[in-house]
């Protein structure tokens, strides 16, 4: 996107703190909850762990679809509905060409273990599962929902998806080729990834607790968070002032190990480095950074290490402690965060964290604190060694 | 259309017709059909057979050697074997100078990998997930593993819409390259067979005898479609002069059933049609006698990054010319358009020129 500013013209998110961004926003100061419900599996299971779900009503979508909508859809409608009327774009965006961006893992996962019993067992399986997965692309989905014509991109870049979408997004609106990107992430609770993360042992039967000494993993969440991007030419001619704007995004690869993250951080370092280059924002400008925080003991190690060499002296914290993992929603979910902190000029304190780490050489925010500036980071680590950062900016306009 | 201009460095492509981008020519020019195999699919009533167009994947010992594919799994060997030769074409090796994005557009993801964690739950029990197993079946394995052995460190995307994951990729390829985030792009696409795909396929199509077996994709009307795998990579640049292949010049996308797709004058228009009916009579509302169209599927067979093999044949053509059932004259001003409509009306139109 190379130093131009996108708008942010509308927001939308659904996850474990509420069904809307005002609620969200109310609920992210008022301190964590307990997130301990039974989850909607596919199969009856009992976790362990606990995890974050959406407890709230999900929109259907306009059309009917025949073999119905998954969950993750779902998630993306709702979020998507919100940003869309935030933004004012609930009608027909006449001869705009709007282009759809969405991050997902689940959402793009062919993996219904329901189906997958029946075929092993010889059972003639319901194809259901197998057709649902067919006509249920998150971005072909919310294109089809609003016809909008411009291209669509379901990114699959596993935890880091939902900041990549919002960064690929902001870019197309660069390039030209959108005058508006609904770009944003998608999942829900899967058995599957659960079973997956618990099989590297990186989760916690208790909640999470990022970045604390006492910290053992992650816990999942699900939920959706959509961000209206527009070029300067829309907002101006609809006259929708923006709420802030993606000025910068950087993106970086371990190149180390499919799950672990380099443990000198070389990947994030260079994604931190070229979010702030393409920013043109000095180190000293960013108010906080909103950390990915899972809470596993090597992705907080290295954050926080970078973050302390990078950003010395910045307030950082988690907000997964009141979302849980999110997995491809993360991203889009923790940069409508960092917008509401921005708008609110405090960030509360990082949740699940009371225990200093004598280990790392920083420590999350603890309290609710006033800042400072207009500008924050929201970045991801992800499967994969990579790393994705997004510069955002409020609007004082 | 979003007018761009990507040079194609270097191709590398797998598949049932073998590996490299001489053997995928040499297969279009002499109209040899690959070699199928016979895939078993089982059902309640017993065992049928399937024909499939298979990948292998032995020449990788060349780049890689064998500990370091010890773990890597048959979907993201296809990718590096296909990365590998893209690299070896273009020449490049070794340190690489600037920035190298990587690139991977797949339809399905290594769905293989995926059932075979299931498998470990499922059978086993909920102590016995595989944590490799897990690590492996995320969708952007391919390019992780890319990217850990090929030492690239720049950006790196997956991405995953269907029949239109080529191409929607394409557009964040040209960005990255337009914005001067990176200085090359290492794009490719992948995607596989397996059992369970073959169960499905035999629930929803049907199973062609194999003696019969045989895609007519131009008979729009016919389910003909024989699944295939692979994949197909391209080095990809921007301010260089035309390599051998010439350069990706634009990519348009939308929705067919909302008008008809605009199709620009080209010398020559690959259609993406595999012998799925359900697509394949999408086709026809939208050509004209302007448009000299030709279908390749039957050498890749039917898979949702086949349009990455058109690109692949359309960018040989347009650099060294002569193949196909066409001639040098048929190609005046070495234009190839590469159509693709998808299964909910989705369109990509993928734009080739010497130029």
């Amino acid at each position: 996107m190379g130093g131009s500013r996108v708008a942010i013209t509308g927001l939308g998110c659904v996850c474990a703190l509420g069904p809307d961004v005002p609620t969200c926003a109310e609920a992210l100061f008022l301190g964590r909850k307990d997130r301990v419900a039974p989850v909607r599996f596919e199969d009856s299971y009992s976790p362990t762990s606990p995890v974050f779900q959406v407890a709230s009503p999900l929109p259907a979508p306009s059309r009917w679809l025949k073999h119905g909508v998954s969950r993750t859809n779902s998630l993306a409608l709702a979020a998507v509905r919100e940003a869309l009327a935030d933004g004012g774009l609930t009608s027909s965006p006449g001869s705009l060409r709007v282009g759809v961006c969405m991050g997902t893992t689940v959402g793009s996962a062919l993996n219904s273990t329901r189906f997958y019993r029946g075929y092993l067992d010889r059972k003639e399986p319901d194809m259901s599962p197998v057709s649902r997965f067919l006509s249920n692309n998150p971005a072909l989905f919310i294109a089809r929902e609003y016809a909008f014509s411009g291209p669509c991109q379901t990114v699959v870049n596993a935890c880091s998806s939902g900041t990549d979408a919002l960064g690929i997004g902001a870019s197309w609106i660069a390039a030209g080729i959108c005058d508006v990107v609904v770009a944003g992430g998608a999942d829900e609770l899967s058995r599957v990834t659960y079973e997956g993360f618990a099989s590297l042992m990186v989760t916690d039967d208790e909640m999470c607790k990022p970045f604390d000494r006492n910290r053992k993993g992650l816990n999942l969440g699900e939920g959706a968070a959509a961000l209206l991007l527009e070029s300067e030419y829309s907002w101006r001619m609809r006259r929708k002032p923006p709420r802030g704007f993606v000025v910068g995004y950087g993106a970086a690869c371990d190149a180390y190990h499919l799950t672990a993250p380099s443990p000198d951080g070389q990947g994030l370092r260079q994604a931190i480095a070229y979010a702030l280059e393409t920013s043109k924002k000095a180190s000293a400008e960013i108010s906080f950074v909103n950390a990915h925080g899972t809470a596993t003991l090597d992705n907080d190690r290295v954050e926080a290490i970078t973050l302390h060499e990078m950003l010395p002296g910045v307030p950082f914290l988690s907000t997964k402690g009141h979302t849980g993992h999110a997995l491809g929603a993360a991203g889009a979910i923790e940069a409508v965060m960092t917008m509401i902190c921005l708008e609110k000029g405090r960030i509360p304190a990082s949740a699940g964290f009371s225990v200093a780490d004598p280990q790392l050489p920083a420590n999350p925010n603890a309290s609710t604190k006033e800042i400072v500036g207009s500008c924050a980071l929201s970045e991801s680590l992800a499967f994969g060694g990579h790393n994705s950062v997004i510069v955002i900016e409020h609007s004082n306009d | 259309m979003t007018d761009m201009r990507m040079v194609i460095k270097g191709i590398g492509v797998v598949g049932a017709f073998g590996s490299g981008i001489d053997a995928l020519a040499t297969a279009i020019v002499d109209g040899i059909r690959p070699p199928l195999s016979t895939a078993e699919v089982i059902t309640k009533e017993g065992t049928g057979r399937l024909s499939v167009y298979r990948a292998r994947t032995e020449g990788l010992e060349e780049f890689f050697a064998k500990r370091e594919l010890r773990r890597i799994d048959h979907y993201a060997k296809m990718a590096l074997l296909a990365a590998s030769l893209a690299l070896k074409d273009a020449k490049v090796s070794g340190q690489r100078q600037g920035t190298t994005g990587i690139i991977v557009a797949t339809g399905y993801g290594p769905h293989r990998t995926t059932f075979g964690f299931l498998d470990t739950f499922v059978k086993e029990g909920n102590n016995f997930a595989s944590p490799t197993l897990f690590a492996s079946s995320v969708h952007n394995a391919a390019a992780a593993y890319a990217a850990i052995l090929f030492g690239e460190r720049g950006p790196s995307l997956t991405v995953s819409q269907l029949e239109m994951s080529v191409s929607s990729a394409l557009l964040t390829a040209w960005c990255w390259l337009a914005e001067g985030r990176v200085d090359s792009v290492l794009f490719g696409a992948v995607d596989e067979y397996s059992d369970v795909l073959g169960y499905c396929w035999k629930r929803y199509f049907g199973v062609q005898e194999t003696s019969q077996a045989e895609m007519r994709p131009l008979d729009f009307e016919r389910q003909s479609a024989i699944p295939g795998e692979g994949s197909v990579f391209f080095l990809l640049r921007r301010n260089e002069n035309q390599g051998r292949y010439g350069c990706i010049r634009g990519v348009d996308m939308g929705f067919a059933d909302c008008g008809r797709i605009d199709l620009p004058e080209t010398d020559l228009l690959f259609l993406g049609a595999d012998g799925m009916r359900e697509t394949g009579r999408l086709y026809p509302p939208h050509l004209s006698g302007k448009n000299n169209f030709l279908c390749h599927a039957p050498t890749y067979g039917s898979l949702p990054i086949g349009p990455a093999f058109d690109i692949a044949i359309a960018a040989h053509e347009i650099g060294d010319g002569a193949y196909l059932e066409t001639n040098a004259e048929a190609l005046p001003e070495k234009t190839i358009g590469c159509l693709k409509i998808g299964r909910q009306g989705e369109f990509s139109l993928v734009m080739l020129a010497r130029e």
